[in-house]
């Protein structure tokens, strides 16, 4: 190994756990940051350009990352140890960092268009109130900020993102709404999201987005992947109905 | 379809290359009985199979037909007499179909030569009712829907119609033995512990492994939830939202398991305290509300045997199917 190179797991406090008979849970950290997440996408990359014999298919999240796989193609597969945990474990920790050349973080900029307040936005108010801002403060903040898709999870195609300014945070409803309109966006904490369809949901809603962020006949059926940058774009109803027809 | 019972959906073995976008797996709750009846009828196991919810189900054959059930869920059947599982079965044009109730579990699958032909969305054939998309038309079957089998079936599934036509019989005299795949205690289940299954004190851990749970009215196809003594966590940690998997069972905020099942979300924030052993799966989708289960610890690498052993198992009986009919392996 040259001394450019060092293994994730060696020079990262990587730990791996069994999820199930076919998946194993790679864990970079315990915290949401920019650099877990970094370290997450860099490792899930370099994992699918060289996949082991076997491997199914991976999953991401804020700082973990859960890799899928065959055991029966495992079992035969030429890697050391006993068991397929022993074999996947064993690949994995040779996954080696510092490629040249890779150090971008292969996402897409994606703008947003969003209807704030009003119907689309009902709890906006309460976002205001608990950080002691008026609505058009909270809608100058969000969309002046710009944010990373940390994963994509909870239903299809909901993106988690990071990036919001602290002085957005607010907590999510005591009582979940029965029923949160497709392309709602809402605030859960120091995170936002979008709904991308109609379900049972917490998060404060504050605006809604005409475009149609899961569609399962779709190539790539969720709109935003893990990895892409996001910023919102404040759009008037008139503007809302246009994209719609 | 006459009477489309509960619950009935095409599913298959599930679709796994979306998870990243939180697509769930879906397919069949019991991949074992929806694996079998495709291998009664010469089929791969990825051929789309009918999930029927209890029974109180009946249907009419447009042409003749060779189908095949599996599971606990409901008895086929025909004429006044009670088909037998796992057995090729070949009915005429016409033929009445019904599921009658079977008392020991709830899910069962109807596999035809070929497949049910529905759509493949994002690789698979399966039904995802909370997007409604996938299987027929996203939806659950309704009474005078029409399935067609797929044009192309195996020459195994050849060789079956064949024998029974010219011998004029419905089904042959063997069968696929499921017994001898399930263990005997359908309501033990077997688990290893899960990450963090040492955030809950002694006495929830000891209770998890020596109490009774019972199936509670919640259960459905994305989780089995349980009612017992609720769970209680030695530190007030919180978990990241991470990937999670069907048989993964988690500890909700109040305290109750729910296991995961095969609609389950892709991500939870929940605290895992155990997963089922991908052989036992099949024995959750057979619970019913008010059953009562236990849980028995195993280890890591003895889940992994068990799942290798089965996988073996499987490939032989479709192995000794093939060698019959067709003289390949």
């Amino acid at each position: 190994m040259s001394e450019q190179q060092g293994d994730f797991a060696s020079d990262y406090s990587i730990s791996i756990y069994a999820l199930s008979e076919k998946a194993l849970t790679v864990v970079f950290g315990q915290v949401i940051s920019e650099t877990l997440w970094h370290l997450v996408s860099s490792f899930n990359r370099l994992l699918t350009q060289n996949p082991f014999s076997g491997l199914t298919t991976t999953v991401p999240a804020y700082s973990t990352l859960t890799v899928f796989f065959d055991p029966l193609v495992v079992a035969s597969a030429d890697l050391p140890g006993k068991t397929c945990y022993e074999k996947v474990s064993a690949y994995l920790k040779t996954i080696s960092h510092n490629e040249p050349g890779q150090t971008g973080l292969g996402g897409n900029h994606i703008v947003i268009p969003v209807c704030y307040g009003g119907d689309f936005g009902p709890d906006i108010l309460t976002v205001a109130q608990n950080n002691g801002l008026s609505e058009t403060e909270v809608i100058t903040l969000h969309s002046g900020a710009s944010y990373r898709v940390y994963m994509i999870g909870f239903v299809p195609g909901f993106a988690y993102m990071g990036g919001m300014p602290q002085t957005l945070a607010t907590p999510r409803k005591q009582v979940p709404a029965a029923a949160i309109p497709a392309g709602s966006v809402g605030i859960a904490g120091l995170q936002t999201g979008i709904y991308p369809i109609e379900i049972p949901g917490g998060w404060q809603i504050i605006g809604r987005t005409p475009l149609q962020l899961f569609d399962a006949t779709r190539q790539q059926p969720a709109l935003l992947k893990g990895g892409d940058s996001i910023t919102f774009k404040d759009i008037t109803i008139e503007e809302f109905n246009a994209y719609r027809v | 379809m006459i009477k489309p019972g509960l619950l009935t959906t095409v599913q298959d073995r599930g679709r796994y290359q979306y998870l990243a976008q939180a697509i769930p797996v879906s397919g069949a709750m019991d991949q074992l009985a929806h694996r079998l009846a495709n291998k009664a009828v010469g089929n791969d196991d990825d051929r789309a199979t009918l999930e029927f919810t209890y029974a109180n189900a009946s249907f009419k054959t447009h042409t003749a037909v060779l189908l095949a059930y599996s599971g606990d869920g409901a008895f086929l059947m025909y004429r006044g007499e009670i088909m037998p599982a796992e057995k090729p079965l070949l009915f005429p044009e016409g033929a009445i179909l019904t599921f009658t109730h079977n008392p020991l579990g709830a899910r069962t699958y109807l596999a035809v030569a070929g497949g049910w032909q529905v759509p493949e969305i994002m690789g698979s054939k399966s039904t995802y009712l909370p997007v409604k998309f996938g299987g027929l038309e996203g939806r659950k079957l309704v009474a005078g829907d029409v399935l067609c089998n797929g044009d192309a079936i195996s020459a195994v599934s050849a060789a079956i119609i064949h024998e029974l036509s010219s011998r004029g019989l419905i089904y042959p005299n063997w069968r696929i033995s499921r017994e001898i795949l399930l263990p005997l205690n359908r309501k033990s289940i077997r688990v290893v512990l899960a990450n963090e299954f040492n955030w809950f004190d002694a006495s929830s851990i000891i209770a998890f492994l020596t109490k009774t749970y019972q199936i509670s009215l919640k259960s459905d196809r994305m989780g089995c939830h349980l009612s017992g003594k609720p769970m209680v966590r030695k530190a007030k940690k919180e978990l990241l939202s991470t990937a999670v998997t069907p048989g993964v069972i988690q500890v909700t905020g109040n305290g109750d398991l729910v296991i995961l099942m095969a609609d389950c979300q892709t991500t939870g924030g929940y605290p895992r305290i155990a997963h089922v052993a991908d052989v036992d799966l099949p024995l959750c989708a057979q619970l019913k509300p008010g059953d009562d289960i236990s849980f028995s610890e195993i280890s890591r690498d003895e889940a992994e045997e068990l799942y290798l052993q089965q996988e073996h198992d499987l490939l032989l009986i479709s192995k000794a199917i093939n060698i019959k009919y067709t003289s390949t392996i």
